[in-house]
């Protein structure tokens, strides 16, 4: 369990996190979504009580982190970026953070085992792939056994097969009755582990809910619709409160009404149909326009591609 | 990577995990000293060095007890007559080498944690922080105490028959010549414990290889020229107080000069530097994001 309350970070003039409060609960993966530079990490190393709130606090498991006798079987964290020497091995690092909390040689080989280690165990970190780096990152979150995993963009760098680990880990370990916290920037990566996301934008919250709802919620039903009597319908969708756009091609794009109330409105104006479609907007669509207003860094318009696959490539 | 990954994460229920205290921080910042290979090696050639310095000092003094002219020339030697040279100056003169070499390691401990992230997961091992500085302080303190005692020891040994024969022998029943070589060790173990609160404040390798570097070599090199070329008084005030030059007294044997502290005035100087600076250490590690 980890709950945050009216929690702020200030680094100069800018406000990076803000006043966010939220409590993430044990047994479901809870996905931590938005775009970089949302304040995701920051919010992150406040929970794990390295960076000090300007204002507000956070708990975990009921207490700050810091609080806890033994922290790591508190919370197990892979922190964003390499949090290791690289002049030492994968066990060494692994060895010298379980000495900390008395934990046996065992268990380091363990958590080695269990996160596809064995093979570089004994190599320099410094020599590690991004993967590899992930894999160690894991492995010391797992380390004390922890009731808590906060893990930041567990799935970077990892290989397809590595990408499904995490998520049927992240998985098992809430099934266990655990608390996971995962952040991602990409919704399709959270749609497939989370049950519930906390969607964060300029430091704010912009929604906390079931994955599912935001789904259903967000993406905005479309219906498509070809006739020769383009103007007539428009008109008679428009009375009913639809919003319609004319594409590129003379398809009218609407808006507002599902597929059987256009065809009923047809029907009833006498329009001829050639084509009457539900486009349902993909998951990326629905957390674009949760976000559209709070991406950091805006790149330029480029013309769209037409997406292939619905909810991202790596599904 | 095509390693083979369990599908789970099952951790056996009952892993073993106890609460933290100081000697499993101290224990994990063995670990973490020793796996390093930057470490191992600088230890090793500061003790190695700090022999050589010694060995190559005695074959000096030997030579010359056999050459009129040299020891002639070098009893008129101000610099040499002004270390009060004895038994004990050749076996600790690689210590000015040696502080350098400490100071850097020292300062490494904290400051490579800085630069590559570390220092993240140390601190969410250890989120209380101060264990960790702590702990870190002991490590290299009684590692300094070993290499530095071992560097002296084998320097004792095998510089004897050369003081010998050049009527330098060290005598162990000598009080003040044990004080200047338990002096040489405790000075440097101060080095250490000075160089890690820098590199704790700093966070910065090379800010902090530089300000020690400054500290205890530069500076004292800029205000030897100065005292000489000037009369001022505050500038003997200020030399005499300088980390190194205060602290290295109590390696010193002979009559104080006027200009210079007494041996444990000088040394209290230093020690109360490091005490300070740890303080402030402490204070910011604490306070400070990671």
């Amino acid at each position: 369990m980890i709950e945050a309350r009216d929690l702020s970070k200030r680094y100069g003039d800018k406000l990076a996190v803000d006043d966010v409060t939220f409590s993430v609960r044990p047994g479901v993966v809870t996905g931590f979504l938005g775009p970089n530079g949302a304040g995701k990490s920051t919010t992150m190393r406040m929970i794990m009580g390295l960076d000090r709130p300007t204002s507000g606090s956070v708990t975990v498991n009921g207490r700050p982190y810091a609080q806890h006798r033994a922290p790591l079987a508190e919370v197990g964290a892979l922190l964003e970026a390499k949090a290791v020497h690289p002049g030492r091995t994968a066990r060494q690092h692994l060895q010298a953070l379980a000495a900390t909390h008395g934990i046996p040689t065992t268990r380091v080989d363990e958590v080695i085992d269990l996160t596809g280690l064995t093979a570089v165990a004994r190599k320099r970190v410094g020599g590690f792939s991004l993967g590899m780096g992930q894999r160690l990152g894991i492995a010391v979150a797992l380390l004390g056994d922890p009731r808590t995993l906060i893990l930041d963009e567990p799935v970077n760098g990892l290989d397809p097969e590595g990408v499904l680990w995490v998520r049927n880990l992240a998985r098992y370990l809430a099934e266990e009755g655990r608390t996971v916290f995962l952040s991602s920037h990409l919704m399709s990566e959270v749609a497939l582990t989370a049950d519930h996301v906390i969607v964060i934008g300029k430091g704010r919250i912009l929604a906390d809910t079931p994955v599912r709802e935001l789904l259903d919620g967000a993406s905005r039903r479309r219906v498509r619709v070809r006739t020769p009597q383009g103007a007539e319908l428009a008109a008679a969708l428009r009375r009913e409160g639809a919003e319609v756009e004319v594409s590129d091609d003379g398809a009218l794009d609407v808006a507002g009404l599902d597929a059987a109330r256009v065809g009923e409105l047809a029907a009833g104006a006498a329009v001829v149909l050639h084509e009457l479609t539900p486009v349902s907007s993909t998951l990326e669509d629905a957390y674009m326009a949760l976000t559209a207003d709070a991406v950091e860094y805006h790149a330029e318009d480029v013309p769209a591609v037409p997406a292939t696959t619905p909810g991202g490539a790596d599904r | 990577m095509s390693a083979t990954t369990s599908t789970t994460g099952a951790p056996p229920s009952g892993t073993p995990v106890h609460r933290v205290s100081f000697w499993r921080v101290l224990r994990a910042e063995w670990i973490k000293f020793r796996t390093l290979r930057s470490t191992v090696w600088t230890a090793v050639v500061t003790a190695v060095v700090m022999v050589g310095f010694a060995l190559m000092m005695a074959a000096i003094m030997r030579a010359s007890t056999g050459n009129p002219e040299m020891q002639e020339g070098m009893s008129q030697d101000p610099g040499l007559q002004a270390m009060g040279m004895t038994g004990t100056t050749v076996i600790t003169l690689g210590y000015s080498f040696g502080q350098l070499a400490i100071a850097v390691l020292a300062a490494l401990v904290v400051t490579n944690e800085y630069s590559t992230g570390m220092v993240r997961s140390t601190f969410a091992a250890v989120p209380q922080r101060l264990p960790a500085l702590w702990a870190k302080l002991v490590v290299i303190v009684v590692a300094t105490v070993v290499i530095i005692s071992l560097a002296l020891g084998v320097a004792y040994l095998v510089t004897m028959p050369l003081l010998d024969d050049a009527g330098m022998a060290v005598d162990l029943g000598d009080a003040e010549q044990v004080r200047a070589l338990l002096g040489c060790v405790l000075y440097l173990a101060t080095v250490a414990a000075f160089s890690l609160a820098v590199g704790t404040l700093m966070r910065h390798t090379a800010g902090a290889i530089f300000t020690l570097v400054a500290l205890f070599f530069v500076l004292p090199i800029i205000f030897s020229i100065v005292v000489a070329a000037t009369d001022a008084a505050w500038t003997d005030q200020v030399n005499k107080l300088l980390p190194s030059v205060a602290g290295e007294r109590i390696i010193a044997t002979g009559p104080t000069p006027e200009t210079l502290l007494e041996p444990w005035t000088g040394y209290g100087v230093l020690a109360a530097y490091t005490v300070a600076l740890l303080v402030g250490a402490a204070v910011a590690i604490r306070r400070r994001d990671a």
